[in-house]
């Protein structure tokens, strides 16, 4: 019934030669009065051409042998059981680090500008001497559609860690309280996010975000933020009830900019790892008193 | 007969209520049905709406007012929020008023200021708005009043605005301790302190306008990684047959000078730029003089290696072989050794040519013998706007 009242307006509107943005009472969307989230992207497709099927079948199969060699390194160190026990002061663990091509298709790059809401652009890419590369240009300007109020950011993000058959997992930072970056910045403040997706659809948006302040210059600088300054928030909402990081919980590393000052950024970045420091007792920064009721959190 | 009386009676009445009952039935539905084309309408108006001035603008919003200032400042602001104020008792139109307040505050330069913040909350009346039941406190009282001061505390947040205390009493005069503005207040009092001087490079709130200013800023805090670091202003009039008359700040430490000192007599040392650095919301194109990277010595020393261990003999422990070095300094990076960094104020390639000759005279004799080689390449970017416009139509067509 619906497709033959499309067709029929359709072809009403050939006829008569009637601009498209007339039919707008015409809603393919599901509402929005729920609260609980149809899909982890938000309503963001992925409009990019998908490969036919034997297409897929043929780089499964080509994959299927890296595979296979993961899951018997996965294999071998369950029965090994050697975990690493000893953290050791001051001494940092990368966990990712640039200088290969391989490096950068760990990471995924966004802007406001691909799903037009914006203008900003940006890349992730080596520099001469080998080292990651985000760069771009940060606009504010909002596109004239009615819809978007604000723009301006873009956004690296690592891909979910896995284990082999692509299997989702965790990384596990439990032992560890410091974030150690080597970076070299443009005198710009950037957002570190580390989201801590979890099961369930009240979860999916969980990110735990801090600023990287740059000093700018020919100079790197060595950032070690501890995880117990990380604010928790939610779609860019810093929530009422705050949480330290559930180390043992995380699926993504992010760097975003979006300090609103148009112009050209660059962010050079050598690598990311973690380190335990014994000196840093500190388990959550923010106060967790008991707040008032029906106040907090809604 | 009184029978026949009794039946006419009732028929009457009958007759009487169908006309009533049809009466009411096509003053309801008739004109549904009827096309009145060639009938005349009734002109007979019940509201007020003829007998008033028909020039006067019916507009609820008064936007336009403040588009119309011509001389746009603080102080006229301010006049535009107290001739509201005043224009009647009841003061209606508080809400599309303090929307059109808020858009037009970055026209008058008073967007980064909390008192005209305040005074554009004070608009809205006291006491009116304050629930006074439990279903009234959970429904969002007054919900589009509390809508527009949310926006106001959000517009303060995106501008880096934070309130103070008076703010919340007058919020908690016009809608009570359980206002959803109140709990962005609250927020927005808990999380701005806290990160409001949290940068380990401190600048000023007001940003100077003045390139020399904004030069000595950026040098500074480029040179902040080495605290022995002296910035000094040269004028490039100084030099003999310099051609542009400009300023340059330059960035040297006793390190750094050391370094070059030390520098192979040989070796070429590079003038790059131009670099940029963000100082705020502001641009500042740099440059740096730098040499090539000192080779790492390295040590094949292997820990794990136990075929050449050395035993004690009768108690005496062979002297191990000492390998000592000086800790390079900040200065020494993998891709290039900093020896100094400048700012001109044309950033013409001249005025890098007299910034070397300064460098020279001020401490580094051994620039006069090393060669110096100008790797200069044009801004990244040219800043164009053309193409800005194409850009946004080509979005909205998609």
């Amino acid at each position: 019934m619906y497709s033959l009242v499309l067709n029929a307006l359709v072809r009403h509107i050939n006829k008569n030669k009637i601009n498209t943005k007339c039919i707008k009472y015409l809603k393919t969307s599901a509402s929005l009065d729920a609260f609980w989230e149809r899909d982890p992207k938000g309503g963001y497709i992925d409009t990019r051409e998908k490969p036919s099927k034997t297409q897929i079948v043929r780089e499964g199969l080509k994959e299927l042998k890296t595979e296979i060699a993961l899951w018997s390194q996965e294999v071998k160190e369950h029965f090994e059981f050697d975990p690493n026990m000893i953290f050791r002061p001051g001494e940092t663990d990368i966990v990712w680090q640039f200088g290969s091509q391989d490096s950068l298709n760990e990471w995924v790059v966004t802007s406001d500008k691909d799903h037009n809401e914006g203008y900003s652009s940006c890349s992730l890419a080596l520099n001469k001497h080998g080292k990651g590369l985000f760069a771009g240009e940060l606009s504010t300007r909002v596109p004239k559609d009615g819809r978007i109020k604000r723009a301006g950011y873009c956004n690296i993000k690592t891909i979910r860690a896995r284990k082999s058959f692509k299997r989702e997992t965790f990384l596990n930072w439990g032992p560890y309280n410091m974030l150690v970056m080597k970076v070299r910045g443009d005198g710009r403040s950037y957002m570190l996010n580390i989201t801590t997706k979890g099961f369930f659809d009240l979860t999916w948006n969980d990110t735990y975000h801090f600023v990287l302040y740059t000093r700018g210059g020919p100079y790197w600088q060595i950032s070690r933020i501890p995880f117990s300054k990380f604010f928790f928030a939610s779609k860019g909402r810093v929530q009422d009830r705050q949480s330290p990081i559930p180390l043992n919980k995380i699926t993504n590393f992010g760097i975003s900019v979006g300090d609103k000052i148009n112009g050209s950024f660059s962010l050079e970045i050598d690598y990311i790892g973690v380190e335990f420091d014994p000196n840093h007792k500190e388990e959550f920064a923010y106060e967790m008193y008991r707040m008032p009721k029906y106040i907090v959190a809604t | 007969m009184l029978n026949g009386h009794n039946l006419s009676k009732t028929m009457l009445r009958k007759s009487v209520l169908m006309i009533i009952f049809n009466y009411c039935k096509y003053r309801t539905i008739g004109p549904k049905f009827i096309n009145l084309n060639h009938a005349k309408r009734r002109n007979l108006h019940i509201s007020s709406i003829c007998f008033g001035d028909p020039t006067k603008s019916k507009d609820i919003v008064i936007y336009e007012n403040f588009e119309a200032i011509k001389e746009k400042n603080k102080k006229t602001y301010l006049e535009m929020l107290k001739i509201f104020g005043e224009r009647d008792v009841h003061r209606r139109g508080h809400v599309e008023f303090i929307y059109s307040a808020l858009k037009n505050m970055e026209s008058f330069g008073v967007h980064k200021d909390l008192e005209v913040y305040k005074a554009l909350v004070d608009v809205l009346p006291k006491g009116k708005f304050i629930p006074t039941n439990i279903f009234q406190a959970e429904f969002m009282h007054y919900p589009k009043q509390q809508q527009c001061a949310i926006d106001l505390l959000e517009q303060m947040e995106d501008n880096g605005v934070m309130p103070d205390y008076e703010m919340e009493d007058i919020l908690l005069n016009i809608f009570g301790r359980r206002g959803y503005p109140l709990r962005k207040f609250w927020r927005m009092m808990y999380w701005m302190p806290k990160f409001k001087n949290l940068s380990p490079w401190p600048l000023p709130s007001e940003i100077p306008n003045d390139i020399f200013e904004l030069a000595k800023l950026a040098v500074e805090r480029i040179s902040s990684i080495d605290i022995q670091s002296k910035i000094s202003v040269y004028q490039t009039a100084d030099i003999q047959d310099a051609v542009e008359d400009t300023w340059i700040v330059s960035g040297q430490s006793i390190t750094q000078q050391k370094l070059l000192s030390e520098h192979n007599v040989k070796q070429p040392v590079y003038v790059e730029g131009s670099f940029q650095i963000w100082i705020k919301n502001k641009l500042v194109n740099y440059f740096i003089l730098r040499a090539d990277p000192k080779p790492i010595p390295k040590e094949d020393y292997d820990p794990d290696d136990v075929s050449h261990i050395n035993v004690p003999l009768f108690g005496f422990t062979p002297p191990s072989k000492k390998s000592l070095m000086t800790r390079p300094s900040v200065h020494e990076q993998e891709d290039g050794v900093v020896l100094a960094v400048c700012v001109t104020g044309t950033s013409g390639r001249d005025s890098l040519l007299s910034w070397i000759r300064h460098l020279e005279a001020d401490g580094n004799p051994a620039l006069a013998e090393i060669p110096v080689v100008f790797t200069l390449r044009a801004p990244e970017k040219e800043i164009a706007t053309a193409d800005a416009n194409e850009e946004e139509n080509s979005i909205e067509k998609m």
